[in-house]
């Protein structure tokens, strides 16, 4: 009796779960747990929500050349992590990133466009660093990379999409109103890294 | 026996309930909720908040969705330094004082420029972020219990301009300035409290 209690209690020892940095939520995994990783990871969706909200709330017109500069960011970060480049500070800069692009959205001032695509390419290329993967074999993390692209670039697509159709005042203020709602969240969530 | 038994029982039960640890859980309900709740259960944070936006409404729109964005904006500074521990002095003092302050104006109806009314809720901002950042838990997740606190604080501004709408009917005028008079004497209950 006491050698099958015994053996019972262990096999919960032999079959340990992977560890992995932060995943979506518990049994997602794979290209769906990519793809839902930049929505359930609170500092990704509120840089990506940012970022779309400034688009669609300065310059929708060029959300075509701003928004490839985000994916081209995002690609090149994946292609660095691929690569095996160890991220450094990444979590750190999407979060200053986060910061300046809420505070944007907030302040309402009219940007140029040229400087929007490089706050994208930076929020994109962060956004990719701090995501790496928690997969056991290089498949596997492909895949999940492949699932996080979609998921950050369908998320800002569809922020900058309901964004742009915001056009009355109450709305607009709105927007700004989430926008130093986000700031003061990277903001704080920033020094809180820093200083721990 | 028996009572071994059942304690091995107990004990086969439990490690099959074992659940994965994880490094970042991106935990959205303890530390989100965490922080929501934490200036809802601070009555000197609730009456300030809402009183910005009861004051809002007398500003009318658009100055009225300004104070809202100005707070949390500068909350954040505050935040920083409490999360540094900067020193600041008397700032529990400056949060039972902001409720005895924008109580006053909601109560007297006071409509002053913009800027200055701008400058009277980021100065006393700051006080309310510093409270925030000096009392963040350790061991929690910092991301969702910022956001959690952020939302809270935003939304009970919005709840306040949500009162305020109702300036436009003489009764809910009268309800008004009252809210900002008993918002005004609930600051001198903290104060004496302090003292």
């Amino acid at each position: 009796m006491r050698r099958l209690v015994g053996l019972v209690m262990a096999l919960p020892v032999l079959l340990p779960e992977q560890a992995s940095a932060h995943p979506a939520f518990a049994g997602a995994t794979g290209f769906y747990g990519g793809l839902l990783h930049p929505l359930f990871v609170p500092t990704h969706a509120i840089a990506i929500l940012s970022l779309g909200l400034l688009i669609g709330q300065q310059m929708p017109h060029w959300r075509w050349p701003i928004a490839l500069a985000y994916a081209a960011g995002l690609g090149t970060g994946f292609a660095a992590m691929i690569c095996a480049f160890p991220p450094r500070f990444s979590a750190e800069a999407l979060l200053a990133a986060t910061a300046v692009v809420a505070a944007l959205v907030a302040l309402a001032r009219g940007l140029p466009w040229p400087t929007a695509c490089v706050l994208a390419l930076a929020v994109g290329t962060a956004l990719a660093l701090d995501s790496s993967p928690g997969g056991i074999s290089v498949r596997e993390a492909n895949v999940i990379i492949v699932g996080t692209f979609c998921g950050a670039v369908i998320l800002l697509w569809v922020t900058l999409e309901v964004a742009t159709v915001f056009r009355r005042e109450w709305q607009k203020l709105g927007v700004r109103i989430l926008g130093s709602w986000m700031a003061a969240s990277a903001v704080l969530v920033l020094t809180w890294q820093l200083a721990r | 026996m028996r009572m071994a038994r059942t304690s091995l029982r107990a004990a086969v039960l439990l490690l099959l309930g074992a659940m994965p640890a994880a490094a970042h859980t991106g935990n959205l309900s303890g530390g989100f909720l965490g922080g929501f709740a934490h200036p809802l259960f601070g009555p000197d944070h609730v009456v300030a908040m809402v009183a910005v936006g009861l004051w809002g409404a007398f500003l009318g729109p658009p100055p009225m969705f300004i104070l809202p964005i100005v707070f949390p904006l500068v909350m954040a500074i505050g935040g920083v330094l409490g999360i540094l521990a900067v020193p600041l002095p008397a700032a529990e003092l400056a949060i039972a004082a902001s409720a005895i302050v924008l109580g006053l104006m909601v109560a007297s109806a006071a409509r002053p420029p913009l800027w200055v009314a701008a400058t009277i809720v980021a100065a006393f901002a700051i006080f309310h972020g510093y409270a925030h950042g000096a009392e963040l838990p350790a061991g929690t997740d910092a991301a969702a219990y910022s956001i959690g606190f952020v939302t809270a604080t935003g939304l009970l501004h919005l709840a306040g301009i949500a009162l305020g709408l109702t300036v436009r009917w003489p009764v809910g005028r009268i309800g008004v300035r009252g809210t900002g008079a008993a918002i005004a004497g609930a600051g001198v209950v903290f104060l004496w409290r302090l003292a």
